[in-house]
């Protein structure tokens, strides 16, 4: 690393983390009060030029990816005519929920009130980012696209900024020809809106001790996009499952939606808190795809795109408090997700638009202390964003012991608003639930696939658009690769290598000894591993800007 | 000295391709786009060549609406303008209504230089280069390795097959192609792309530059190659194999 | 109609690839029943010319001048374009050279008409030639046509056709062809040409290539994959977890991420067959696979396929090679 690099700086006002829902309708909804102060003749005047946003994939939506079903709610409000103008793929016609077992489907005869999604949309979360991108972009407010957040600039206790992506540096940290070294962008309002697990939040929750009562915990969703032929399923088509392949001590289930163009969005989610280290989460969706249920459906048609990114499940006990002297944290990095309904985009963008119209006071009065910044938590108490969440607060801790339990304490809670048995329900972090293999034997070959309808792990990586540059620093920083061939292998049989659904992590023997072997160029940037390893060693960090899946369609 | 850098906006390498039936070209819907890369080693040598010697670089492009951001590129990388020949049916055009529709655009501009990269990776036609200095009635190399320009002419270093080389000379103004991978392109920085949204493009059409150009090829159709192959094993020992393998090289497949 | 095949030689060598063009224009010549005229071009070139009459062609010409001696873009163009007004071909072939590459668009532009380049086959259907050309870095194909009026140039991918399938039997005397040059006419000054160490590998331009993946184990194994590719005449390459590792430059990866190559042999040594790896290279004429996995999905792509012990076969092969030379 080059020793302390001159560094550009440049100043803005506000300067936004991430291009997904929340970020994007953060900056789109403060664009909009900016022009309503600066045309009410409010002092002092401000621009949306200093405004900025950075996104660290190479355009808007490239690492945005979600099932989705979106609630309309939150859009409703941020752009009122969206029903004409967003790209919604089509509205929920078909709405079921279901039990798998491994052959058989059982159809629950009332759709469960937490699963009944008329009135909602299926939609590519990508698609949607890319369209808000456009809206804000007309604004003024400055977007860079590849261009990531690496470190917070912070002083004392204050957040000032962030200094973004070194660019140009080779595998071993040293300047390429085309060496660009970051910015340090300073900024009077910082807002993290980095998806699930940011870094950058990571990096302030711990340094200002920001956590919420229970540690945040998280589910993965595997997904693929299919093109499948004609009369397979209708647009509008959405199916919940519980049951197969999850097994009964985990939390998890599958969804399969129709969308036009004869595509289709089929997933599984599981809750990041299994205690068999050698589970695989890449595997058991393309188990769920042989389901006679979805297979009828799939056969014979096309792959089109496959990502996986982590779901923020703690809901409203694992909420960092979402502000600090110049900062703000919004969307999933703010636990800003219902986790019985599985709804984030909704709750992002409603975060984005309070943590605007908090950041408007803030330009206005020239205060954005801890103490004024606060008033986005007053503002979260007093919506609809809380009433949602604080109905399903201890929804995903009911499940920590396997899904009869969770099922049981959700029914309580339904009737309860949300109390349940246990108010609050504790939650540990997911990493803590892993059991000793206790002389189990990792299995001998990995899955395969047939190559039609299920896939070996990189055959979907190669359908997830994902590059990095060859010849750059690895962005997932081991601390001790001494615990990994040591510790880890006897306790855990490095579950790295079974829970990470891009082959990153891979345990080889060279030259007779063990050593941890990490192919980032396969990096779908879900942070998973960040999550899931049980010693916490693995640091996630942005790589260069440009970087990482490109989830069109998703 | 002023250049003028030809750039075009392609789809990005890993867009899966999807073809209509019998289509002449890409359904475009669904797939992130990017700047050329072999035009990115172009516009980066021209960059080199401003800083060193003073003048301007202008970027120009052929193409439907979203070539601008291949030009905004360019600007926010550190060229000047921006030149836009809009066409949407730019994907019809044959390599020489192509190279007209530019050398039009590039008549306007007073120039000591045009860059172009190798081909696009697209269509990869690999002659705009040429074709422009014909039309325009200029000297011109291709695969250029490296430039030297003193007092209005130019030593260039172009490469040939094998390993080959050679130095030739040419006087200014001239066109050259560039050889991909011979410099490092540079990042745009955020200055770089906040600076590029003041700079200027013009925007032309094919009326306003009174091209009408006559076809001299079409593209009936563009299709993925269906490959009947069957894998013929070759048992036995690692030698019997080997030897089996070598006859079928030299004299079924005739590749030895 | 007539054909005329323009070949290439620099400092009186062949560029084999015109040889390829000949074969091209043979068989378009079956399939219309054209008449060939293929010409030499440079200076003092007679024997050259005599070695292209023994070929099936109905006749050849030398395209003479003291200013053609030494390639330029303006003295070829400006020669060719005489020859073709007196000779009146219907089409030019051209084998697709970096020489080719840097005049032949020049030159049919020159009389208004426009040049298909980058050939890699050659078709004939409803009366009309049709030309195959690669698009999108050769992920997919195009079927192209000429419109308008003749002259119509086209130029050849080394490698699509077979050099050493020309026919052969021509009986035709050669003759001179002068042409009128000026030496203001040639604004390009060509100086020293030179050889320098290889110092970046095009992979892309590499007749046969030999691919190592992860079953070579260690670098340490790697020679042996380099002895190989000596005694086959081929480029070492790798996929991309090799060049990850550092054991082989980046420039040498495959895949992807690295470069896309259709050579006339690809030899992929102890590489799986991940997608990753086959979209760079099955593009390639024929592919020779050799793996211990038999699953390997490698063999799906492979024309031959050995399934055992790289380090028993590589030897083998190197040795099996040696002895036909």
């Amino acid at each position: 690393m080059p020793v302390a690099p001159q560094r550009e700086t440049l100043e803005a006002d506000v300067l936004i983390v991430g291009g997904g829902p929340a970020g994007l309708a953060c900056a789109l909804h403060l664009a909009a009060l900016i022009k309503k102060h600066n045309e009410s003749g409010a002092k002092p005047e401000l621009s949306t030029e200093n405004i900025y946003l950075l996104e660290k994939g190479r355009e808007i939506g490239a690492n945005q990816l979600s099932g989705a079903v979106m609630d309309p709610r939150g859009l409703a409000e941020l752009v009122p005519d969206f029903e004409k103008s967003a790209p919604l793929d089509t509205p929920v016609t078909d709405d079921a929920a279901w039990f798998f077992t491994s052959k058989g489907a059982w159809k629950f005869p009332i759709t469960p009130p937490p699963l009944r999604n008329h009135g909602n949309y299926v939609i590519s979360l990508s698609k949607l980012s890319k369209w808000l991108g456009g809206l804000v972009e007309k604004t003024g407010v400055n977007l860079f696209t590849g261009f990531a957040g690496s470190s917070l600039i912070l002083e004392g206790d204050r957040v000032c900024g962030v200094i973004t992506d070194d660019k140009g540096l080779d595998k071993n940290s040293k300047a390429k020809s085309n060496y660009t070294p970051g910015y340090e962008l300073r900024a009077k309002v910082t807002v993290l809106a980095e998806g699930p697990r940011g870094s950058l939040t990571k990096q302030l929750v711990s340094h200002a001790k920001l956590d919420g009562l229970n540690p945040q915990v998280y589910s993965i969703g595997v997904k693929e996009l299919w093109e499948v032929p004609d009369g397979r399923i209708k647009p509008g088509f959405v199916a919940h499952t519980m049951g197969w392949p999850v097994p009964a001590s985990m939390y998890g289930g599958g969804w399969l939606y129709g969308m036009q163009g004869n595509r289709v969005s089929v997933g599984l989610v599981i809750g990041l808190e299994y205690a068999d280290p050698l589970f695989d989460p890449h595997e058991a969706f393309q188990k769920y795809k042989t389901h006679p249920f979805i297979r009828r459906v799939l056969e014979g048609g096309k792959l089109v795109r496959y990502g996986a990114k982590t779901i923020p499940a703690g809901g409203w006990y694992s909420m960092p408090r979402p502000y600090v002297d110049g900062a703000l944290i919004i969307g999933d990095s703010g636990s800003f997700l219902d986790a019985q309904k599985l709804k984030g985009i909704h709750m992002a963008i409603k975060s984005g638009m309070m943590a605007a119209e908090t950041i408007l006071d803030a330009l206005a009065k020239g205060n954005a202390s801890a103490k004024a910044l606060s008033a986005f938590k007053d503002r979260v108490d007093a919506s609809w964003a809380k009433k949602q969440l604080w109905s399903v607060r201890n929804f995903h801790q009911g499940f920590a012991h396997g899904l009869v339990p969770g099922l049981f304490h959700a029914a309580f809670q339904q009737i309860s608003g949300g109390r349940g048995l246990v108010d609050p329900m504790r939650a540990h972090a997911g990493h803590e639930a892993y059991a000793h293999l206790d002389g189990r034997k990792p299995p001998a070959e990995r899955f395969k696939g047939d190559g039609k309808l299920t896939f070996d792990r990189l055959t979907d990586v190669y359908h997830s658009g994902t590059r990095h540059d060859d010849d750059e620093p690895c962005h997932l920083l081991v601390s001790d690769t001494n615990i990994c061939v040591g510790r880890c292998t006897q306790e855990f049989g490095n579950p790295c290598q079974y829970f990470c659904p891009a082959a990153v992590y891979e345990m080889v023997e060279e030259r007779g000894e063990r050593k941890l072997k990490i192919n980032a160029a396969n990096c779908v940037h879900c942070k998973t591993c960040d999550i899931a390893d049980p010693y916490q060693i693995i640091t996630w960090v942005p790589p260069e800007g440009g970087g990482g899946p490109n989830y069109e369609g998703m | 000295m002023n250049i003028v850098v030809c750039v075009k906006q392609v789809p990005a390498k890993d867009a899966p391709l999807a073809i209509p039936e019998g289509a002449a070209w890409i359904r475009e819907t669904d797939i992130g786009f990017e700047l050329n890369e072999p035009d990115g080693y172009a516009l980066e040598e021209g960059l080199r060549l401003k800083e060193k010697h003073g003048g301007e670089v202008v970027a120009l492009s052929l193409g439907p609406e979203r070539s601008k951001q291949a030009i905004k590129e360019a600007l926010a990388k550190g060229a000047e303008r921006g030149v836009h020949v809009s066409d949407d049916k730019f994907y019809e055009l044959d390599p020489l209504g192509s190279a007209q529709c530019l050398a039009a655009a590039i008549k306007r501009e007073k120039c000591d230089l045009v860059l172009t990269g190798l081909q696009s990776d697209d269509h990869g036609f690999g002659q705009t280069g040429v074709l422009l200095a014909e039309l325009l009635g200029l000297p011109h190399a291709t695969i250029i390795m490296q430039i030297d320009a003193a007092d209005g002419r130019l030593k260039l270093k172009r490469e040939l097959e094998a390993g080959w080389f050679q130095w030739v000379e040419l006087p200014m103004p001239a066109v050259l192609s560039i050889q991909s991978g011979i410099n490092k392109p540079r990042y745009a920085t955020l200055k770089g792309i906040m600076a590029a949204k003041k700079k200027e493009i013009t925007t032309l059409t094919r009326a306003d530059l009174g091209v009408a150009p006559s076809p001299t090829q079409r593209i009936e159709r563009i299709y993925i190659p269906k490959k009947t192959k069957k894998t013929e094993m070759l048992t036995g020992s690692a030698k019997e194999a080997a030897a089996k393998l070598v006859e079928k090289l030299k004299h079924e497949a005739r590749v030895l | 109609m007539k054909i005329l095949v323009v070949t290439e030689q620099r400092e009186g060598q062949w560029n084999r690839a015109s040889f390829e063009t000949l074969a091209a224009a043979q068989q378009a010549a079956r399939d219309t029943g054209a008449s060939i005229s293929a010409a030499v071009v440079g200076k003092g070139v007679g024997a050259l010319a005599k070695e292209l009459a023994a070929h099936k062609v109905a006749e050849v010409f030398s395209i003479e001048h003291d200013l053609l001696e030494k390639y330029t873009p303006d003295g070829y163009t400006l020669a060719l374009k005489q020859v073709i007004s007196t000779e009146k071909p219907d089409f030019v072939f051209f084998p697709h050279t970096y020489q080719v590459r840097d005049f032949a668009p020049k030159l049919a532009a020159s009389l208004g008409r426009g040049m298909i380049a980058d050939c890699v086959g050659l078709r004939h259907e409803n009366g009309k030639l049709i030309f195959v050309r690669q698009m999108f870095q050769g992920k997919t194909a195009a079927d192209v046509v000429f419109q308008g009026d003749a002259p119509w140039f086209a130029s050849f991918q080394a490698g699509a056709f077979r050099g050493d399938q020309v026919e052969m039997g021509g009986t035709s005397s050669p003759r001179t062809v002068a042409v009128d040059l000026k030496p203001d006419q040639i604004r390009t000054k060509p100086l020293e040409l030179f050889r320098e160490a290889k110092q970046a590998v095009d992979l892309t331009q590499a007749p046969i290539i030999v691919a190592i993946g992860r079953g070579i184990k260690e670098p340490t194994n790697i020679p042996l994959a380099e002895k190989l590719a000596q005694a086959i005449g081929g480029e070492i390459a790798a996929s991309r977890p090799i060049c990850d590792e550092g054991w082989l430059p980046m420039e040498r990866q495959i895949g992807s991420s690295g470069q896309t190559v259709a050579p006339k042999l690809y030899m992929a040594i102890g590489i799986s067959g991940a997608i990753q790896h086959v979209v760079g290279m099955k593009g390639s004429r024929t592919i020779v696979a050799i793996n211990k996995d038999a699953n390997a999905p490698i063999f799906e792509v492979a024309d031959y396929g050995i399934v055992g012990d790289l380090f028993e076969i590589v030897p083998a092969l190197t040795e099996e090679l040696a002895k036909s030379k």
